[in-house]
């Protein structure tokens, strides 16, 4: 200690050169006190360089940082061994022994799930994570990189506790379905609220049958993080619009130090995963024969012959799929000093599902610039323009356009879907012609080779290959999304922010459907095009006070206002009847012209808001949130809301008495807080509380109608929030474990309120604020550097999370009467959108028949040719199986436990990414094995080969009859096709390798380069003998879990460059 | 300074920001309620809207009658599709199938509409009271339609039973909620209100309208009385027939009605009922489409789509079109019969086979008039009478034709073939199950190239359609068919 003292005196005089003779006392003292220096870089993952990491010694605690090359040099007389201590936000604390003055290198693992310092955006303040109350997932840049996407919300799926991702088709830009803990509402918005930069984006699907998702707008490269704000404190600064939670993401910013140019790109190929195994030409007219003679009817099915004489044996999903190649490339340059900072990137992707024709293309750009003017002004723009076009032909995947709006497809039923065309259509007819022209029989008919028409009735089946090279769905959109904003600090103390927000879509949507086959054919072919307007413009004010007491108490005061307005101006045209074949635009002639999709409508938030964040010693923290809504969607004298919430934490480490504790030498840090909140929906349309008449014509002449039913009562739709959790880290913040309880409470739920058919209102509905459910559960999250080896580093992150959603009350069930079934009920008492069907028992061995259960538990069986169809067992006439009365909740269709397993491996320049999704307890209507069991003209599964032939056999397919479409769970909902929805899936896994910059044009070339290879939708284990379980065939929907029609998702390899400059 | 100046703007901005009517937005493609009925253009809008309902693609503007037929004897199913009514044709529809929804929500939409309409006019000050009494008039005309409609698809056959249930009968307008709750008159209740709006409407209706068009679009007092003898006699309140008819059909041949402004007769050639303007003498009342995609009903939905073009359903062999009349060149009728490429015969009435599917759809024909009321006379035991109407109709298309005399002798012979004109004349237009359902009779087993659809008692539950489940499961007093 003494010499240590001496050592600084006189080090000091050396400084300020007082006189020779102290430097001889020195050279003589420093053989006492021997000097070691130590040297070194510090380094991150992608061997770029760590400016100002923090370098202690811990014997002397002597700390440098480390400059803008990552380098640093200490001069200490602490003898070797030396041991350092290097911490730097976001990086796992390193403790390195030194043993000699070389040189050392220190590689710091990044961590995305650290309790300290990681900063959390609210969207209209930050705060420290340590500091912060509230229960939210960040997603940092790292989670997001070198993942090929169209859009960052697919990425989502197993990063986060409390999130769940269904990447349901593989339409190129298709909306994944988000659920942030739990369905929030029955018939308002779905999807969770976005905000990027500060502006609430437009969500949903845009692009009729190719999707569209608008958030494809963003670069997911461009994103610095993504927090999820789960419960009431978190999100309730946003009020009526946080009911599905909010996802803030912050895009990235210019950091000081050098210039950065960064250039990315990857290429992929994707292909189809587990398509059913279908029955191939002679298996069909077999089992299609056999259909028909157990009908009563002769064979009709024949096989026919190629000109060179083999035997036609169409393999459908040939014609629809070949593999996908995509290609990606994105430039950013960023930097600052200290007045700028500045982010510009651009971005290419050219993206080619396995889907034959359906094709994304986008560009975009963004340019984010902050500059300080003088000491009290900074002001700043986030820009951001994308140009996407999206292209596709129709696969019934795609549940239709909706913005934000629950959905449910009738798509995937139809004849045009290319989905369904695989698997419906015969495999025993040609494709084309001897002469190459496509081979039809009609309008609506694939030619029908040697099978015969009069016999096998109607194959309103067209030919795939003509209706998806002729028929497509384009959506082209160009969007701007971005904010400026200025800030003026009044005092030290008081800060003044302004923010203009902006997003805005030009919508271009277009159908063609050619004149001569397919569903254009009735038409004499249509053109149909669509143009829409979206904009939102977003004005916030806010004021914020941050100041600290008697040194202990520090509180930051936030007052806002807001003001938000949405317009839709939408308007288009159908033609039809077209005057020649050669035309296949809507700008050719045609005969008939109808309007189509015309909308104006708009809708206005005025908000005013404010955050109190009190912070004592750091070891109490206290949030509240206080918001009032104004939403002109609603009726004078309810427009206005009351929302908020508050939160309390305690950083129980930071207790004196546990200063000397032994725990502190395990734990590090370790936060109890709850919160509870109130907040609401404001997705409910732009006018669901008036009265209207629409008008149109009768024979030419105006017409005026009832159109929606008013509700001058409508308020506000209001969810309670509450939540206990616990976070804590170890062992030198090597484990970081976070823990939450949630129960969310949503009353007065606005609903489209079913209204008897009898009532005669329009669509059948009143918004009405009737029911209630909530969504209950836990969440565990867990990171752990497992291993951190010289060489060797295993980062594993846990995240699951576990759900309990109930209808507490509601005036009637909720559900969509259909011909094919009614596959999804909400009913009170049970989780929303459960899946429903009528119980089976099975096929009765004795005669074949599939054996229902109805109401009145008696065994009802079903012979499709008998007279009368449906009778007991003992042969007496029973009433037919209704779908609805005879129905029964079979289990919930959203997953009981979910979440994804990430571990990271590291092995010197070696990086291997393993992802793994799960999900657990979700039933699924596996609608695709009914298509494939149906006995019309249909293609069957190879499984239909177990039918049942003789008496006495025992198996789960029932006797074939030509024309069934009842016995397999076709035209109404069957157990037979209820199947467990578990799964593990390998979602990504990814190997790359630090290319090591030794060699000198490298060095001086480049500041990193890294190579990758990269496999998603690689395996999933399930009893799910569907393609994938991963599957929602309606989109972000309550009438979830049902599977039916739809190509199956993408397995995507790639391959991948990331360069530094 | 300047910071303090900066300051003071930016509260000045903020407090002028504040004080606006940001929040009031007003819709503007759609007419709010309280403008609905104020202006008599919106009035007469809100009259043809009725129409409009009844226009639905899903009712008489398409499906409704091909429902009909596909449940009737008189053709059999190409498609398997439940899309294309296989399971309607199958005699097998559950409670959740949309269709059975869709009619019946079809329906009680119009039904609501017409009883908005009735009560706003009650008291309106916009329009004359004559006025405001002809649309009244018009609307129960439609109510009338609607109930008539429903009745016989969701409720046993007045004939078979007429305490059994019928329908809630909702005549005052519903425009809030809590509304749902109602039970089901009984099949007689339904039958007395639908007689007393066409009583009520025949009474206030005009003579005729302007043109020729409006007079086969808009009730006129003769629509609700041609109306009136096809309801009384699924009563098989033959004398009430007779009176009826005797308003609105000549004593005397040529049988016909004229009165100022109309003429309803019988047309010279067949083929131009259908082909030609739609809105000949014959046309007592129709559903009528502009040249526009706008009011016509999409492929599947339109007649000529499902019976020609095609075509879903065609004509069964074992029907009625192997009938001499439907197979000879001497009978007009038989022109409008046709060969699909699968050799199937179809029916030609409905011939736009292309979008947008514009064929006007008859409702009321004046030959329908004839043989309903040749039926009553014929019961009535006013042979001759019978005879002579029922020749009327056979010999507009068959000039040369004669009866055999054991085919008019009796009355019971008579009878059977006037519902063999019925069937002949009216192939494809939705009346063949309301025939088979009045005389109580089982719907035959058919053949189609889908199968066997099975026959059906009436004492089965599927003679009858099922109460939806979108009634079901709201309206707590709603009974469901067993």
């Amino acid at each position: 200690m003494i010499q240590k003292y001496i050592y600084h005196f006189l080090a000091t005089l050396v400084a300020n050169k007082r006189s020779a003779l102290l430097l001889l006392l020195l050279t003589s003292l420093s053989a006492v006190a021997q000097t070691n220096t130590v040297t070194g870089q510090v380094l991150d993952n992608n061997n770029e360089a760590i400016v100002a990491s923090t370098i202690v010694i811990t014997s002397t605690n002597e700390t440098v940082i480390t400059d803008v090359n990552g380098q640093f040099l200490i001069t200490t007389t602490a003898p070797f061994p030396i041991i350092i201590k290097v911490t730097m936000m976001g990086y796992v604390t390193q403790n390195v022994v030194i043993k000699s003055n070389r040189s050392i290198r220190v590689v710091l693992q990044d961590t995305y799930n650290q309790l300290e310092e990681v900063l959390i955006s609210s969207g209209y303040s930050s705060q420290k994570k340590s500091e912060f109350s509230g229960s939210v997932a960040t997603v940092s840049a790292v989670q997001l990189q070198n993942r090929p996407t169209t859009s960052f919300d697919q990425l989502l799926g197993g990063q986060a506790t409390g999130v769940d991702v269904l990447q349901s088709t593989s339409v190129v830009n298709n909306t994944p379905v988000i659920r942030i803990r739990g369905l929030n509402t029955i018939t308002s918005g779905l999807f969770p609220l976005i905000v990027i930069d500060g502006v609430a984006v437009f969500t949903g699907s845009l692009g009729g049958f190719v999707g569209n998702n608008p958030l494809s707008s963003i670069n997911p490269n461009d994103i610095e993080s993504i927090d999820v704000l789960k419960d009431a404190s978190a999100a309730a600064i946003y009020g009526s619009r946080a009911a599905n939670g909010v996802m803030v993401v912050t895009t990235k910013k210019g950091k000081k130090g050098k210039t950065k140019f960064n250039y990315n790109t990857w290429f992929s190929r994707s292909t189809p995963y587990n398509l059913p195994k279908l029955l191939n030409a002679q298996d069909y007219t077999m089992i299609k024969n056999e259909a028909l003679v157990n009908a009563g009817k002769p064979e009709g099915f024949f096989l026919s012959r190629n000109p060179d004489g083999s035997i036609v044996d169409t393999n459908w999903y040939d014609v629809a799929y070949e593999p996908g190649f995509s290609n990606n490339h994105n430039f950013n340059i960023s930097g600052a000093n200290d007045t700028t900072q500045y982010y510009f990137s651009v971005d290419y992707s050219n993206q080619n599902s396995y889907i034959k024709n359906n094709t994304f293309q986008n560009y975009i750009t963004r340019l984010n610039i902050s500059h300080q003017l003088n000491s009290f002004i900074r002001v700043g723009v986030n820009t951001s323009y994308s140009s996407a076009k999206n292209v596709g032909p129709n696969t019934g995947a795609v549940a239709g356009n909706t913005l934000s709006s629950s959905t449910y497809n009738t798509e995937y039923i139809t004849n045009e879907p290319l989905g369904r065309m695989t698997y419906v259509l015969p495999p025993n007819v040609p494709v084309y012609n001897a002469d190459g022209s496509y081979s039809i029989q009609n309008g609506i008919s694939v030619g029908y080779g040697a099978n015969i028409p009069a016999v096998i009735g109607t194959i309103n089946a067209y030919n795939l290959a003509m209706v998806q090279d002729l028929d497509l769905t384009t959506s082209i959109s160009r969007s701007l999304l971005g904010n400026v904003y200025g800030e003026l600090d009044i005092t030290k103390k008081i800060m003044l922010r302004t923010s203009y927000g902006l997003n805005t879509i030009n919508l271009e949507n277009k159908l063609y459907l050619n004149p001569t086959h397919g569903g254009g054919a009735a038409y004499n072919g249509v053109a149909t095009n669509i143009a829409s307007d979206l904009s939102r413009t977003d004005w916030t004010n806010t004021i914020t006070y941050n100041d600290t007491f008697a040194d202990d108490h520090h509180v930051t005061l936030l007052g806002g206002y807001e003001r938000i307005k949405t317009t839709v101006n939408s308007w288009g045209a159908s033609q039809s009847n077209i005057t020649d074949t050669y035309y296949n635009h809507y700008q050719g002639s045609y005969a008939n012209i109808s309007p189509i999709a015309n909308e104006l409508s708009e809708n206005a938030l005025l908000s005013y808001f404010t955050n109190l964040n009190y912070n004592f010693k750091n070891k109490y923290f206290l949030t509240l949130n206080y918001r009032i809504d104004g939403l002109s969607a609603l009726s004078e004298g309810n427009k206005y809301g009351n929302f908020g919430g508050g939160a309390i934490s305690w950083n129980i480490m930071e207790e004196s008495f546990l200063k000397d504790s032994k725990i502190k030498s395990v734990v590090d840090n370790l936060k109890i807080r709850t919160s509870y909140g109130i907040v609401g929906n404001s997705e409910i349309g732009s006018y669901p509380s008036i009265g209207t008449y629409n008008s149109s014509t009768y024979g030419g002449a105006p017409a005026l109608g009832y159109s929606q039913t008013a509700n001058p009562n409508l308020k506000w739709e209001t969810s309670s929030k509450l939540d206990l959790g616990l976070n804590f880290t170890m062992l030198n913040d090597r484990i970081s474990v976070e823990f939450d309880y949630f129960n969310n409470k949503i009353k007065d739920l606005i609903l489209k309120a079913p209204q008897a058919l009898s009532a005669g209102i329009p669509n059948n509905y009143i918004n009405e604020n009737v029911g209630g459910m909530y969504n209950r559960g836990f969440e565990i999250g867990i990171n752990a550097l497992a291993i951190n080896a010289n060489n060797f580093s295993w980062n594993v992150n846990l995240n699951l999370s576990t759900l309990k959603n109930k209808v507490t009350s509601l005036v009637s069930d909720v559900f969509v009467p259909s011909v094919f079934g009614v596959q999804n009920m909400t009913r009170v008492g049970y989780s929303i959108g459960s899946v429903f069907a009528v119980p089976t028992k099975g096929v009765n061995p004795e005669n074949g028949q599939m054996v229902f259960i109805n109401s009145n538990g008696r065994e009802v069986q079903y012979n499709h040719i008998g007279s009368p169809k449906w009778t007991y067992l003992d042969g007496s006439a029973a009433p037919a199986i209704d779908n609805y009365t005879d129905g029964v909740i079979q289990g919930p269709s959203l997953p009981k436990i979910f979440g994804g397993l990430n571990n990271t491996f590291k092995y010197k320049n070696f990086v291997l990414g393993v992802n793994l999704t799960f999900a657990q307890g979700n039933k699924l209507y596996n609608g695709t094995r009914a298509t494939n069991s149906d006995q019309r003209y249909f293609n069957n599964g190879e499984f239909i080969k177990n039918r049942w032939t003789h008496p006495g056999q025992v198996t789960d397919i029932q006797k074939l009859y030509y024309g069934d479409n009842v016995s397999a769970g076709f035209s109404f909902s069957s157990t037979s096709k209820v199947e467990d929805g578990s799964y593990l899936k390998f979602k990504n896994v990814s190997l790359g390798y630090n290319v090591p910059l030794g060699l000198e044009f490298l060095k001086n070339t480049f500041s990193s380069v890294y190579v990758y290879v990269q496999g998603s939708n690689l395996y999933t284990f399930t009893k799910y003998r569907g393609s994938d379980p991963e599957v929602s065939i309606n989109g972000n929907s309550i009438n979830s879990g049902k599977d039916q029609n739809v190509p199956p998702n993408a397995q995507v390899f790639a391959l991948g460059l990331n360069v530094g400059f | 300074m300047k910071k303090y100046i900066l300051i003071s703007w930016i509260i000045v901005l903020f407090t002028a920001s504040c004080s606006d009517d940001f929040l009031h937005t007003q819709p503007e493609t759609s007419i709010p309620e309280q403008l609905a009925f104020s202006t008599p253009e919106k009035i007469l809008a809100q009259t043809n809207n009725l129409y409009k309902q009844l226009q639905n693609q899903s009712f008489y503007g398409g499906r409704f009658i091909v429902f009909n037929e596909q449940r009737a004897d008189q053709f059999g199913q190409n498609d398997g599709n439940a899309a294309t009514g296989s399971a309607v044709w199958n005699q097998n529809v559950a409670s959740t199938n949309d269709f059975v929804n869709n009619v019946w929500s079809a329906g009680y939409t119009a039904i609501n509409a017409c009883n908005i309409l009735i009560s706003k006019l009650e008291t309106t000050t916009v329009i004359s009271s004559d006025l405001a009494n002809n649309y009244i008039a018009e609307a129960k005309f439609i109510r009338a339609l609607c109930y008539f409609s429903l009745v016989q698809t969701y409720a046993k056959p007045y004939n078979q039973d007429k305490n059994a249930l019928g329908l809630p009968l909702r005549l005052t307008p519903v425009t809030t909620s809590g509304n749902n709750d109602l039970a089901r008159s009984s099949v007689e209740m339904v039958y007395t209100q639908i007689l007393k709006d066409l009583d009520e409407a025949e009474t206030a209706l005009p003579v005729s309208y302007a043109t020729p068009l409006l007079n086969a679009s808009r009730a006129k007092k003769s629509t609700a009385i041609a109306l009136k003898t096809r309801v009384l006699l699924v009563q098989n309140n033959f004398e009430k027939v007779i009176t009826e008819s005797k308003k609105i059909v000549s004593e005397t041949m040529p049988y016909q009605y004229t009165e100022a402004g109309v003429t309803q007769k019988l047309e010279p050639s067949f083929s131009t009922i259908f082909g030609g303007n739609y809105t000949g003498s014959e046309a007592v009342f129709s559903i009528i489409f502009a040249n526009s995609t706008t009011e016509t009903p999409s492929a599947q939905y339109s007649l000529a789509y499902n019976y020609l073009k095609q075509p879903i359903i065609f004509l069964a062999t074992s029907g009625i079109v192997s009938d001499p009349a439907l197979t000879l060149s001497t009978d007009a009728r038989s022109g409008l019969i046709g060969t699909s490429a699968a050799n199937q015969k179809v029916l030609k009435k409905f011939s736009i086979t292309t979008a947008p599917f514009r064929d006007y759809v008859p409702v009321i024909r004046y030959s329908e008039i004839l043989l309903n009321y040749a039926e009553a006379a014929a019961n009535m035991n006013d042979l001759p009478l019978a005879t002579s109407l029922l020749k009327a109709v056979r010999n507009r298309s068959n000039p040369n034709f004669v009866f055999a005399d054991n085919e008019i002798a009796t009355k019971d012979a008579l009878i059977v073939n006037i519902q063999k004109e019925r069937d002949i004349e009216f192939l494809g237009e939705g009346l063949r199950l309301m025939d088979l359902q009045r005389k109580v009779q089982t719907l035959p087993a058919k053949q189609g190239a889908i199968g066997t659809a099975p026959l059906v008692l009436p004492t089965s539950s599927n003679y009858i359609w099922p109460i939806p489940s979108g009634e079901i499961s709201v309206n707590k007093l709603i009974e469901p068919n067993s």
